[in-house]
Order: structure tokens, then C-alpha cells, then sequence
């Protein structure tokens, strides 16, 4: 799973949470705005960095997982949730998916200065005041809560009250916003361990190296019940619980100051309107809402 | 040198270093660039931290660099000799070590230390195999830095000890020195002041290399400027973490000069001892 | 007068290369003995045969009635007895004089370096090399080198002194002195096999001339016999090329 990826400052985060949550302003506006979309597309008019296509990047090169993506790892199927909304997008567009092209983009590189080679990157990156200075980010596809894994055999299983989360070894890749959650909300006492990679983040759990990691609920779960498994395949993790949301959401990355951005959200707004992605959500992330609840200590 | 020539040179590298700046400040993007990785705002901040924000203080971080570095170079100075010494050994009942030592410095000579380190810090600990399996990250990075440089520190000396001339070897045996008095007190002198220099680079590969430990987990001064990387979009934390370093090999590279040339001074100059 | 060392039918293969094909040697308490013979007759492997620098293939090398072949002897312990000095000096480069000359007391035979000390200084004096005993080797002309090398064998008090040619990389104004040490300290007493191409010297200071060829002691005698009424042909054509 290569998920969560950054975020820092909650407040800012959460300004921008606002004002992105106000999408649907009215039908009336999105059917008019997705309208006009839709002819300046036919028109040639719409800027897309190959024309007549939509090319969108995921982190193809290092792997992309489900519910995002189909099990096969190939982001053209349209099964997983991303893929599924890149073509619904491109299709409220006009776009047909035969025009819809896939690109590699590492994270790390999605944010560095310069021209992007892609209309937008969908890999589930969380929208963040600092990000947005040197990216532009629609507005949000998906509102993210943060989950506790552990190994089934940990004492964090049965003990996981306010107090006890404290006294843990947590680990989490670098920059994430589980990362940020356990640094922010729950508070350690130990020294959290820091990877450059959430395998290596996993590859510590399950040697013991750290108790716990927080990672959002839908990669947590697909963790827990697929992921982390023992020689004979038998899953040796689990899913502890998942916290309130703390008003962290995905959003597609464009290049800073890219227009198209503001048909993209038309489609979202139109896509959310239409109840296309409420039913995407339910058929591809839908499990996660019986995770249990869990309570840090509040900041 | 004289002293015109000393003006002319010392001009001439001004004008040059002046131009390479000129070039870079002027590029279109250059603005932006230098935000990237010279940003004062962040430089400061990547100095002292700031828990609110889960930014560490690139400083605090580097003294896990510098005491790692300092115990796996002890470490590996003798390791290093150990494997080495084996390597060179001609006594019969330790053929088998001998063999043992030289696949062991192929091997990790050999590996990325990469590989070594996710083997140890993660190979190690997943198998539970009781106490050694239960080390803290950083035991298990340190493990992988002396077993890697062990096997390069090991061909260094051993190249040393080879370029003592044999009729040192033969003066000392015949002087009734025994196996490890001779290596004692005649090669392993000898060898060292040799092999000074390359002994230097791999030390300051080490001190490099502590960097990669962020694999395993540990906050060190690259994987602190690593966070603010990917928490600010900024890279001005690699510039403090890269000035730390050198802030650390440059003058150890010229202490080590200062003493060869002691060295060398007294060897060729009068015996005031 | 029984044998400090002797050789008995010594021989020493390098490969197909028989280089020693039978040598017998015998060297008496305080005798100089001088071996001379064309260059790869095998003198300085017959002395690093003796040294136990080297294995040999067939003989024995007997020690003061103690066979050195045996499995059981420690050559470090002989080579405290048997001392040699190499054409090419080795000293260690990394130690003063004064340290080179007592390296092998001080960590060999575990003396006390007060005790060494003084004895070492007193062998530095008599090779004039007393005040420059802190200095190290590579400030030293070639002879003066040599002599420290010759004083760092005497300084374990060895039974017998292997000497290899101890005068043939040095320039021709610097052999006298080697010369005159070896002379002097044959005088004294020391027992001495000496490899050498110094015929003047041999005459001079030998007890007995071996002349060895092709691995084989060809003849042996005294200096005068030797050099004045060689019996074998082979003796007489060496010594008439070297003449
Ligand atoms: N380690 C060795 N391996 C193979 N051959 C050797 C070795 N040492 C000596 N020899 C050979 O043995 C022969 C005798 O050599 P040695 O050095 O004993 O002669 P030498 O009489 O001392 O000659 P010189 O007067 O030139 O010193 C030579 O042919 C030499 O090439
Ligand atoms: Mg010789």
C-alpha cells in the first residue's frame, strides 16, 4: 500500500478541508460547469498535457495495491476504487477510457519543482497546506480516519485504552499521516521509528521491532487480512481499531497552477452529485466502516 | 609557491567558483530551486526542530551519526585486522579460517550494504531466536556497518601487510619474534602507515553510510531532513544534514594529513624521540 | 672439540632444483668458518636451511647434539641460539636504532628494557653509532645500516652468527668498515659461518674456507690451502674468475 503519504499541520490542513468539503454548492452550478467542460474537451480546449487524452499518474513503479487499484496491480482495469474514479472522471469529461493513459510517478518526485508529465496523480495523497504551496490538489475523493495494526499476538490487542496507547513502540513510514497521528494524538512515550517505506515499516512489525502502526483504515485492513502473513499464508495481524477523522482527505495532485483543475472538480461535484462516487465508495472501501472505534487522548 | 603566484591562483579560483555561482543564480528556475534546498526559514527550523510539527532537529539527530560512527570504526579496526590477519596466517591448523575469512570479505564486499543492513535489522529480529533477536534498531545497524566494513577495512590491511617487503618478515623471524610478535611489532606498523590514506576513505564512507541506518527505522540526521522532506516540500534539510558531515570529514581528513606528514617528518629528520 | 651446529647431508629441493645435494658442515665453538662459491651455488639457502627459514628435504641439522628436524622443536627457540644477517640489512624502518637493536631481547626472550638498554647502548658504542641511536634507520648511510644490523643479531648473544653476503650491497667505500667489525668480532671469539665474495677477507679472518658448487661442498680447508693449493679444478677456475 503506498497510501497515506504526507501530511503536517492539522489546523492548516483542516482550513483546507473546508473549503474543499464545499464542492456541491447545487446541482444547478455542477451540471452547468461539467457542461461546459465537456465542450471545451470536444473543442481541444481543455489543457491536457497530450491532447485528446487524460494521462493520470499512480505510483505504478512501486506497486499499487487494493481496494485502489485492482488485485493485478495493472491501474487500466478500472476495479479498485482510484482506478474506478480516474475513469469515471475522464468519462464525465468526455473522455472516452481508450483516451485514458496511465504514467508512473514516485511520490517522492510528484513534489518536486518543475513541469509535471501527467493532467493529474491519483495515489492516495493526503491534501495538506505546505503541499498545496507547491502542488495543486483537487478537491477531496475520499475522507481518511487512521487505523492501529498490530501483530494478533501483541498486548496492544486487548490494551489499547487512552493511557495504554501511550506506552507502545510505534513505527510508521516517513511523512505519512499515521505518522503524524501517532506524533500529534496519541503521543508516545518511546521513541517512534521512522521508515522510508511503509514494507519496511511492516517488515519491522512483523519482526517485533515495533509494536504498532498507524496507517489509514482501508490499508490497514487490506494489511490485516491479506498482507501480513506467516510462511504458511495465515494472516498474523489485525486490525485494532480505527480513530475519529481528523479531517484528513485524499485529493488529486496537479502541477501548481494547472486550470484543468477546475473541471476536475466540476466532475467531482458532478460524480458526487450523481451518487457515482457514494457507490464506488460502498462497493470498493465499504468493509472499513465496522472497524472499532478507538479514543486517543485528545491534544 | 610564490606569493604572486599564490594572488594568481587564489584569484583564479575565485573567478571560477564566482562564475559556477553566477550560472546557478541566474538560471530561470534558480529562485525556486534555491527556496528547494537553501530556504533560511526551514534551514533554521531543521536546526532546532519542532515537536508540534514532528520536525526534528537535524543537530540532535547527528549525534546518533557521530557515536555510531565512533563505535563501528573502533569496531571495525579490529575486525578488520582480525579477518585480515586470518587471511594472511600460514599456520596450518587455521587453514579453514583462512578460507572462512577470505569468503567472508568477498561476500561483503561484495553486497550492497543495503541488503546486509535489511537482512540483519529486519532478518534477525523476525526470527526469534531469543536475545539476539530482541536488539534495539540501532544494534542491528551497527552490526551490519562492522560486518560490512570489516571485509573492506580487512583487504586494506591486508594489501598493507603485503607491501611490508618479505625480508622484513625474515629479519623478525630470525630475531626469535613469533608469529604474532612479528605481525605485532614489525608488519602491522609498518602496514598501517602504508595504508593510511585508504584507511581514511573507508572511515569516511562509514561515517556516509550511517546515514542508510534510516532504513531500519532510526532517526538520524538524513532520515530527520528525510521527514521534513516529505512533511514540507522541502529539501533545505538534506543541505543542513550534508553540512553536518562535512562539518565532521573535513577536518578529520586533515588530521589525518597533519599526521602523516608528522610522521614522515620524523622518520626522515633528526631522532629526537 | 665438539660442533655448536653442524649439517649432515643436507639437501634442499626448490621443485625439479636440487639446490643443496648432500651438504655436511660442521662449525666448532668459536670457529670462522668463510663459504664462498659462484653466485647460486647455494650458499644463502644452505644458511637459511640452518636458520630454519627454511625446511630442508633430507638430512638433519643438529644443534648442540639436539636434532633441529625434529617435529617437536620450536624454531623461534632456535633462532634465539642461530642468529643471521641479511645482505639487504632489514631494519625496520619504523624503529629507532636503538629500538631495532632491542626489539628481539626485549620481546623474544622477554628481558627487561633497562637491562637491554644498556647493553644495547654499549654495542651501539662500539660501533660508533652510540649518538645516533634515537635516530631511525633511513638516516644512516648503507654501512652504518649494516652494522646496526650486525649489532641487532649480537644483541640476542646468539650462539653462532649466520652472515649472508652482509658486504655486497654496499658501496665499495663502506665494505672496510663491515669488514672490520666482522674482523673484530671474530677476534672476540664469535662463532661465524660467513657467506661472503670478499676473498681478502676470507684469508684474513677464516678459520677454515668451505667452497660450495652446484649445491656440493667441493672442498674445504684453511685459507691458505684453499686459495694457495686449491686440489679440485672447480675451486681453482672460481677463484681464478674472482681473482
Ligand atoms: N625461494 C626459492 N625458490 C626457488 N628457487 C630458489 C629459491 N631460493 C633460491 N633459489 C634458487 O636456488 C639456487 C641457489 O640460490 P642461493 O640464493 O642459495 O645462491 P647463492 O649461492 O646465495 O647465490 P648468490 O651468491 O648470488 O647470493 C639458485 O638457483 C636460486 O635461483
Ligand atoms: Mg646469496
Amino acid at each position: 500500500m503506498r497510501g497515506l503519504k504526507s501530511l503536517t499541520t492539522l489546523a492548516a490542513g483542516s482550513a483546507l478541508v473546508l473549503s474543499g468539503l464545499v464542492v456541491s454548492t447545487g446541482s444547478a452550478t455542477a451540471t452547468t460547469a461539467i457542461a461546459q467542460c465537456q465542450a471545451s474537451f470536444k473543442s481541444g480546449h481543455l489543457p491536457l498535457v497530450s491532447a485528446g487524452k487524460l494521462t493520470v499518474a499512480s505510483d505504478i513503479n512501486n506497486g499499487l495495491y487494493q481496494p485502489w487499484f485492482g488485485a493485478n496491480g495493472n491501474p487500466s482495469t478500472g476495479k479498485g476504487y482510484e482506478s474506478a474514479l480516474a475513469y469515471a472522471i475522464a468519462k464525465d469529461l468526455g473522455i472516452t477510457s481508450k483516451n485514458v493513459k496511465w504514467t508512473a510517478e514516485a511520490f517522492d518526485s510528484s513534489f518536486a519543482p518543475g513541469s509535471k508529465n501527467f493532467d493529474f496523480d491519483i495515489n492516495e495523497i493526503s491534501v495538506t497546506a505546505d503541499r498545496a504551496q507547491v502542488v495543486d490538489f483537487s478537491n477531496s475523493y475520499y475522507n481518511v480516519q487512521q487505523s492501529i495494526v498490530a501483530l494478533k499476538t501483541n498486548a496492544i490487542v486487548k490494551h489499547h485504552s487512552a493511557t495504554d496507547l501511550k506506552n507502545y513502540t510505534y513505527g510508521d513510514q516517513i511523512g505519512t499521516t499515521g505518522l503524524d497521528y501517532i506524533n500529534n494524538h496519541i503521543k508516545p512515550t518511546k521513541q517512534v521509528h521512522v521508515y522510508n517505506t511503509l514494507d519496511e515499516a511492516v517488515a519491522a512489525l512483523t519482526a517485533g521491532q515495533v509494536d504498532a502502526i498507524v496507517v489509514d483504515t482501508p490499508t490497514g485492513q487490506y494489511m490485516a487480512a491479506a498482507q501480513i502473513v506467516n510462511s504458511k499464508n495465515k494472516t498474523i495481524a489485525t486490525q485494532v481499531g480505527q480513530f475519529p477523522t481528523a479531517g484528513e482527505h485524499y485529493g488529486l495532485l496537479f502541477e501548481k497552477g494547472n486550470t484543468l483543475v477546475g473541471c476536475v472538480n466540476a466532475a467531482i461535484a458532478d460524480l458526487t452529485t450523481k451518487g457515482t462516487i457514494k457507490s464506488l465508495q460502498s462497493q470498493y472501501l465499504g468493509i472499513y466502516n465496522k472497524v472499532p472505534k478507538l479514543t486517543p487522548i485528545q491534544p | 609557491m610564490g606569493r604572486r603566484a599564490a594572488v594568481a591562483s587564489s584569484l583564479s579560483s575565485a573567478i571560477i567558483v564566482g562564475l559556477i555561482i553566477w550560472f546557478f543564480w541566474r538560471a530561470p528556475n534558480g529562485a525556486n530551486v534555491r527556496h528547494f534546498f537553501l530556504d533560511p526559514h526551514s534551514f533554521w527550523i531543521n536546526l532546532t526542530g519542532d515537536p508540534s510539527r514532528s520536525l526534528y532537529s537535524i543537530l540532535r539527530c547527528f549525534e546518533t551519526n557521530v557515536w555510531m560512527f565512533m563505535l563501528c570504526e573502533a569496531l571495525v579496526l579490529i575486525f578488520g585486522l582480525g579477518l585480515a590477519w586470518l587471511r594472511l596466517s600460514r599456520t596450518p591448523i587455521l587453514a579453514p579460517l583462512r578460507v572462512a575469512s577470505a569468503i567472508y570479505t568477498d561476500v561483503f564486499r561484495g553486497i550492497p550494504i543495503i541488503l546486509v543492513l535489511f537482512a540483519v535489522g529486519y532478518g534477525v529480529p523476525g526470527m526469534q531466536a531469543g536475545w539476539i533477536s530482541q536488539r534495539t534498531p540501532i544494534t542491528y545497524a551497527c552490526a551490519t556497518l562492522v560486518i560490512t566494513y570489516s571485509a573492506y577495512v580487512a583487504e586494506v590491511y591486508r594489501a598493507g601487510m603485503n607491501s611490508v617487503p618479505n625480508g622484513q618478515v625474515m629479519a623478525a623471524r630470525s630475531l626469535g619474534l613469533s608469529d604474532v610478535q612479528t605481525m605485532r611489532r614489525v608488519i602491522l606498523p609498518q602496514a598501517v602507515r602504508n595504508v593510511v590514506p585508504p584507511l581514511l576513505n573507508d572511515f569516511i564512507s562509514l561515517q556516509k553510510d550511517t546515514a542508510l541506518v534510516g532504513t531500519l527505522g532510526i532517526v538520524e540526521a538524513n532520515q530527520a531532513a528525510h521527514v521534513f522532506g516529505a512533511m514540507e516540500f522541502n529539501y533545505t534539510g538534506y543541505t543542513v544534514a550534508a553540512l553536518l558531515f562535512l562539518a565532521l570529514t573535513i577536518p578529520m581528513t586533515r588530521y589525518t594529513d597533519h599526521l602523516i606528514a608528522k610522521d614522515r617528518r620524523r622518520r626522515l629528520a633528526g631522532g629526537t624521540v | 672439540m665438539s660442533a655448536v651446529i653442524s649439517a649432515q647431508n643436507v639437501r634442499k629441493r626448490f621443485g625439479d632444483h636440487e639446490v643443496l645435494r648432500g651438504i655436511s658442515l660442521d662449525l666448532a665453538e668459536h670457529e670462522v668458518v668463510c663459504l664462498i662459491g659462484a653466485s647460486g651455488s647455494g650458499k644463502s639457502t644452505l644458511l637459511r636451511c640452518l636458520n630454519l627459514l627454511e625446511t630442508i628435504d633430507e638430512g638433519d641439522i643438529v644443534f648442540r647434539g639436539q636434532s633441529l628436524t625434529d617435529a617437536r622443536i620450536d624454531p623461534n627457540l632456535v633462532r634465539r641460539h642461530i642468529s643471521i644477517v641479511f645482505q639487504a640489512f632489514n631494519l625496520f624502518p619504523h624503529l629507532s636504532v636503538l629500538d631495532n637493536v632491542m626489539l628481539g631481547p626485549v620481546r623474544a626472550l622477554g628481558r627487561s628494557r633497562d637491562e637491554v638498554k644498556v647493553e644495547a647502548m654499549e654495542l651501539l658504542e662500539r660501533i660508533g653509532l652510540a649518538p645516533r641511536a634515537l635516530e631511525f634507520p633511513d638516516r644512516l648511510s648503507g654501512g652504518q645500516q649494516q652494522r646496526v644490523a650486525i649489532v641487532r643479531s649480537l644483541a640476542m648473544k646468539p650462539d653462532v652468527l649466520l652472515l649472508d653476503e652482509v658486504t655486497s650491497a654496499l658501496d665499495p667505500t663502506l665494505v672496510g668498515e663491515v669488514l672490520d667489525l666482522l674482523t673484530d668480532l671474530a677476534r672476540g671469539g664469535t662463532t661465524m659461518l660467513i657467506a661472503t665474495h670478499e676473498m681478502n677477507f676470507a684469508r684474513n679472518v677464516a678459520d677454515r674456507v668451505v667452497f660450495l658448487h652446484n649445491g656440493e661442498i667441493v672442498e674445504s680447508g684453511t685459507p691458505s690451502q684453499i686459495f694457495d693449493q686449491p686440489r679440485e679444478a672447480a675451486t681453482a677456475a672460481f677463484l681464478s674468475r674472482v681473482n
